[in-house]
């Protein structure tokens, strides 16, 4: 069913705190993920899955790649005559500042899209820390409880520099949000439902702040305000750099966790491609592997996921790696605990290997 | 605004029946072939990779998941504002109505949405066949040759031309003769069931065609000899690139096997003729810790925990642990449990193969095992 309750917002400006040689040419949002994926493609495909055709996307300063990928949403069936979906400006610098995701400057500035609504809530979602959720369940939680806002969280399984913890008091109210999440803290997972008239009341009100993220702005009035929080029990995966890129994406590399995330019931949908399904060689040999769709595999793969396109040549071997969009890894080649970016073409009988706790990352090859 | 030049008729309701349980509930078109394909997909990458924007697709057997699946023809670049595809199912009117009677019927039935596109020429296609063709060097024979009406044709084996509907020709490429299977060929060019018809010939043919009685309505039976009889312009247009039709049970697990191996004739990574489809997203497959894949082709969404040896696995299929998938084909969703064994066989979509089953033999003398859809295969049976 069409959902008549909540239109989205989603912020795709976040810009990372660390540098890295992944995010130079992209934002995080945009970031290839589990071979086919990409970090933007969760936020969107959890709104369309709750039945939602109306998203507001705030775009990056470098947008080029995200808007590739989106296009006019159809992917995500959001290529619609009414409602659908709508890119729209942000802060170009995007948000770096910790914790920051919702730009309160960003939700003024494009209040249209909550002025023109006519469904009562907004749920509003980042796109670094990604899960696949009913969010329906939620929108109905927060219809229940009568509140103004409901955060959604988990309770933190790792420190987290970049991540918000919530200071919960009585009946799930939540008295402050402070910066950095320790283990078992309630982390922020950038998800909330807001009742859209008390959104258009605070961009009123609150428009001289403007410089500030949302929740900073209204840090003193969460009482008035009334701010709930919900306790989200599924997989919550956050990508802030390199490293929790890495390791969360090895982390994936478990059935189990895996089904977590991609369920046949509510698919995340991404940009569809026409790769032929991958292709084994006589005497290949992969194991514990993600492996994408226009892949030839001649040689040896351990422990790592494969984007769409990629070639491991005879006799090369790839262990512990993620490996991007056509990559190619010449005969003889070992890759071991690195990172490709797309279009790298490791040479023969090189090696580019890190090690677990210094994971080597190569940018983006040349085209070829 | 300049008169279309061609569009494509693309006649997909047959019900194939020579391909058993993999069409008791799906029309050929729409059986699942290549690991992430379904057959019509090479037909209508051919018409977009040739540059035809309209497409006709008549369908009658068991049509709603070939629907579903061509909907609006947004897979193969096909939805055009004014054209891209209509599906065509048969229909009623004030006269009354009737299910398509033959391939010249289905067409006639639809006279009237080719004459709402008023091209100059007509191309009638089927969509059971795996090839690649460019229609627009065949459109070029046609126009160069002033034809009425050009065939597609190959050359056979001289030893298998019986089995085929054989045109003979003069030194011009014009059509003498036509003989449906004939015992006694005197060409080795069959008929690959690709027409060009120039419009007024079409119409005319199919309007004549249409009251005469005696007709079975069928372009290889009727049209084709009635116009060779009247003195028409028949010319061929030869193709000797990969062609193999996959209307058999045993030309299906053939001609998919031959999509394996280091260089395969029909290859479905090239990309300047790409094989475009109606994909689902589903993630990249998962290999296991003790998986172990050769010479396979495994598509998106599956998860492979045993042994798979020069098979097809399409999406979202499971070859649990310790499972034997060899010589085989398994069709979207299909499920082999932990240590079951299945050689040389097709597993129609969700079909299941129950632990530690055995299915099938690597006895080439034997029949490849078929198992429909949604069939689940238990112990003893």
């Amino acid at each position: 069913m069409i959902n008549s309750k909540a239109i989205g917002y989603i912020t795709a400006n976040y810009a990372g705190t660390e540098a890295s040689k992944l995010i130079e040419n992209r934002p995080v949002a945009s970031l290839p993920f589990m071979g086919r994926y990409r970090l933007i493609d969760f936020p969107l495909s959890n709104m369309t899955n709750a039945g939602i055709r109306t998203v507001g996307l705030v775009m990056p300063g470098n947008w080029r790649s995200i808007s590739d990928h989106v296009g006019h949403g159809k992917d995500w069936m959001l290529d619609r005559k009414s409602g659908g979906l709508f890119c729209m400006p942000g802060n170009p610098y995007g948000t770096t500042k910790r914790g920051m995701r919702f730009l309160l400057r960003d939700i003024i500035s494009n209040r249209e899209l909550f002025e023109r609504a006519t469904t009562p809530y907004v749920v509003m979602m980042g796109a670094n820390i990604i899960f696949n959720m009913d969010l329906d369940e939620i929108i109905d939680a927060h219809e229940r409880s009568g509140v103004g806002v409901t955060m959604v969280y988990v309770k933190a399984e790792r420190h987290h520099d970049d991540a918000s913890r919530l200071i919960i008091g009585d009946a799930g109210r939540v008295q402050s949000i402070e910066a950095g999440c320790e283990y078992g803290d309630n982390k922020f997972i950038d998800c909330f439902v807001i009742n859209r008239e008390l959104l258009l009341d605070i961009i009123n009100n609150y428009a001289n702040a403007d410089y500030l993220d949302f929740f900073e702005a209204i840090a003193g009035d969460f009482a008035r305000i009334d701010v709930c929080s919900y306790e989200y029990k599924g997989l919550a995966i956050g990508i802030f750099g390199e490293r929790s890129y890495y390791q969360r994406s090895m982390e994936l590399l478990t059935p189990d966790v895996f089904d977590q995330l991609f369920q046949k019931d509510r698919p995340i949908r991404t940009k569809a491609h026409d790769a032929a399904p991958a292709k084994y060689y006589a005497g290949s040999n992969a194991q514990n592997s993600f492996i994408s769709a226009g892949c030839k595999i001649y040689g040896t793969v351990r422990n790592s996921i494969l984007s769409r396109g990629v070639i491991v040549e005879s006799g090369a071997n790839v262990s512990n790696s993620i490996i991007m969009f056509s990559c190619v890894i010449k005969r003889g080649a070992r890759v071991e605990n690195a990172i490709l970016d797309k279009n790298n073409v490791i040479p023969e009988n090189t090696e580019y290997r890190g090690t677990p706790d210094a994971i080597l990352v190569m940018g983006k090859g040349a085209r070829h | 605004m300049s008169r279309k030049q061609c569009i494509a008729m693309l006649l997909a309701g047959g019900q194939g029946s020579r391909l058993g349980a993999l069409t008791a509930k799906i029309a050929k078109p729409a059986v699942s072939f290549g690991g992430k394909y379904r057959i019509i997909d090479f037909t209508l990458s051919n018409c977009a990779n040739s540059g035809i924007d309209t497409v006709g697709v008549l369908t009658q057997y068991r049509p709603y998941q070939l629907h579903e699946y061509v909907g609006s023809g947004r897979g193969w670049d096909l939805n055009e504002i004014g054209a891209g595809v209509s599906i065509l199912p048969p229909y009623a009117t004030q006269e009354g109505g009737a299910w398509y009677a033959g391939t010249a019927d289905a067409v006639t039935q639809n006279l009237d949405y080719i004459k709402s596109h008023h091209p100059e020429y007509v191309l009638i296609l089927s969509g059971d066949a795996l090839y690649r063709m460019d229609y627009r060097e065949m459109l070029a024979t046609h126009i160069t040759n002033n034809a009425d009406l050009t065939i597609a044709v190959m050359p056979v084996p001289w030893e298998d031309a019986s089995r085929f509907g054989i045109l003979t020709t003069n030194e011009d490429h014009q059509v003498t003769k036509f003989t449906e299977k004939p015992e006694q060929p005197d060409s080795n060019l069959a008929s690959m069931g690709i027409y060009v018809f120039s419009y007024d010939f079409l119409v005319n043919a199919l309007e004549e065609d249409a009251i005469n009685q005696r007709s079975s309505h069928d372009f290889g039976n009727d049209i084709i000899p009635k116009a060779l009889a009247d003195g028409k312009r028949l010319f061929v247009h030869e193709y000797n690139g990969f062609w193999k039709d996959v209307g058999t049970i045993a030309s299906y697990h053939e001609t998919s096997m031959d999509l394996l191996g280091e260089n395969p004739e029909f290859d479905l990574f090239d990309t300047k003729h790409p094989i475009m489809s109606n994909d689902s997203t589903r993630p990249p497959h998962y290999i296991g810790p003790d998986g172990r894949v050769d010479d396979s082709l495994v598509a998106n969404g599956c998860k492979i925990m045993g042994t798979v040896r020069h098979s097809i696995i399409s999406t979202d299929c499971v070859v649990g642990d310790r499972a034997i998938v060899e010589d085989s084909v398994l069709l979207p969703g299909a499920v082999v449990k932990n240590g079951a064994h299945v050689s040389r066989a097709i597993l129609g979509e969700n079909a299941v193969v129950e632990e530690g089953v055995k299915l099938g033999s690597v006895d080439t003398t034997k029949d490849t095992a078929v198992v429909g859809n949604d069939v689940v295969i238990g112990k003893g049976e």
